[in-house]
């Protein structure tokens, strides 16, 4: 009796494990595809994210139509592979996209940039930060996802304010008028 | 009620399955056809398929002489399939061909050229990608050395089936054969040769 109990738990518990493995290829799926959470290292984009030194930021990565057209704009906050380093990712924000020309600042080699097709111009917040200025615009391919809300230390639940500089040749033109 | 429960499992099944197929593709091994004139000699324009194995992804371990497939950094949309000619540090002469149809007086006076002197450094974290069909590909060339970051994988192998099923010049079952690594590096030749000579 005892023994036929036994012989049916382990029968559910290998059931239900079969059953969970079959959902685990769905969830990488969708943390691939929709939606992912990031934690972001570094001081790069102070004072907007990681504030102090003390607790890194957790951040929701939105994934769903980065690729679709207008799916990136500028003063998003994203995630990419680095150009240099294929297995680093870096956490900065957009400052320039297709078409745009854009001021560089100290370490490019010109003093204006057009950006290029499917490119962008990611620039950290903190201006003591590796970035497009010394690696050039980046392809839109290299994109993880768009970072929206800040989630984890629960005191800092809110969405990312804008920050950074105006790049944007346009735009800076149209400031001085 | 009974038709809604049926409609759901069959819905779960197709999305496990699904899902299952999509991580195997994109992390381990992919079966894919590949269409252009860019890779002739090697890869077939039209219905050829190609093994691809996703263990090189991001560039991992990819050498000089390897046949990979990345996103186009133009339009990520779209996968291009190359063949690495410049790994990060390698000088690169760009392309020679551009001028010999502006001007043919100064075919052979190699030293004025501008095409001849343009050279480029692989930049860190970067490769240097042509297709084999040198006069129809479009490659660093135009869109400047590939980040390693792009390459989804490599082409281990290929099938035409263009080709019979058994006995075709390419090979037997539907034309199979490995593409391999097809650089030879003049220095080791230079080194190797004389020692057999002797």
């Amino acid at each position: 009796m005892i023994s036929q109990v036994y012989k049916n738990g382990f029968k559910y518990a290998y059931r239900t494990s079969l059953l969970m493995i079959t959902w685990v290829p769905v969830m990488i799926v969708m943390n691939e595809h929709i939606c992912y959470v990031g934690k972001i290292e570094g001081s790069s984009m102070r004072p907007t994210l990681n504030p102090s030194s003390k607790a890194s930021d957790w951040v929701l990565l939105w994934k769903w139509g980065i690729r679709s057209y207008n799916g990136i704009q500028v003063n998003d906050v994203v995630l990419f592979r680095s150009p240099t380093n294929p297995e680093k990712i870096y956490c900065k924000r957009v400052k320039g996209v297709q078409g745009d020309t854009i001021l560089t600042r100290y370490p490019y080699p010109r003093e204006q940039c057009h950006i290029p097709r499917n490119h962008l111009w990611v620039e950290g917040d903190n201006v003591h930060s590796i970035d497009s200025n010394t690696f050039g615009p980046i392809s839109t391919g290299l994109v993880i996802g768009t970072a929206t809300r800040i989630i984890f230390p629960f005191s800092r639940w809110m969405e990312i304010p804008n920050g950074g500089r105006e790049a944007r040749i346009t735009k800076l033109d149209a400031f001085v008028d | 009620m009974e038709k809604a429960k049926f409609f759901g499992k069959v819905f779960s099944y197709v999305l496990r399955g699904g899902c299952a197929v999509h991580v195997l593709q994109s992390h381990f091994y992919e079966f894919t056809e590949t269409r252009g004139e860019s890779m002739l000699p090697t890869l077939a324009a039209s219905n050829d398929y190609v093994y691809t194995s996703k263990r090189y992804k991001l560039g991992r371990g990819v050498e000089i002489g390897d046949c990979i497939v990345a996103l186009k950094p133009t339009d990520p949309d779209q996968r291009v399939c190359k063949r690495i000619t410049g790994m990060p540090g390698d000088i690169i002469l760009i392309d020679p061909s551009m001028e010999n149809k502006k001007d043919d007086k100064s075919k052979f006076d190699v030293d004025n050229k501008e095409s001849f002197n343009k050279f480029i450094k692989v930049p860190e974290g970067h490769c240097w990608v042509t297709g084999d069909n040198l006069a129809h590909s479009l490659d660093s060339r135009t869109y400047n050395s590939l980040p390693l970051g792009l390459i989804k994988g490599k082409i281990i192998a290929a099938n035409d089936f263009n080709q019979p099923f058994w006995g075709g010049e390419r090979g037997n079952f539907w034309g199979f054969r490995k593409v391999s690594n097809n650089y030879i590096d003049d220095e080791l030749e230079e080194t190797i040769v004389p020692t057999i000579a002797s």
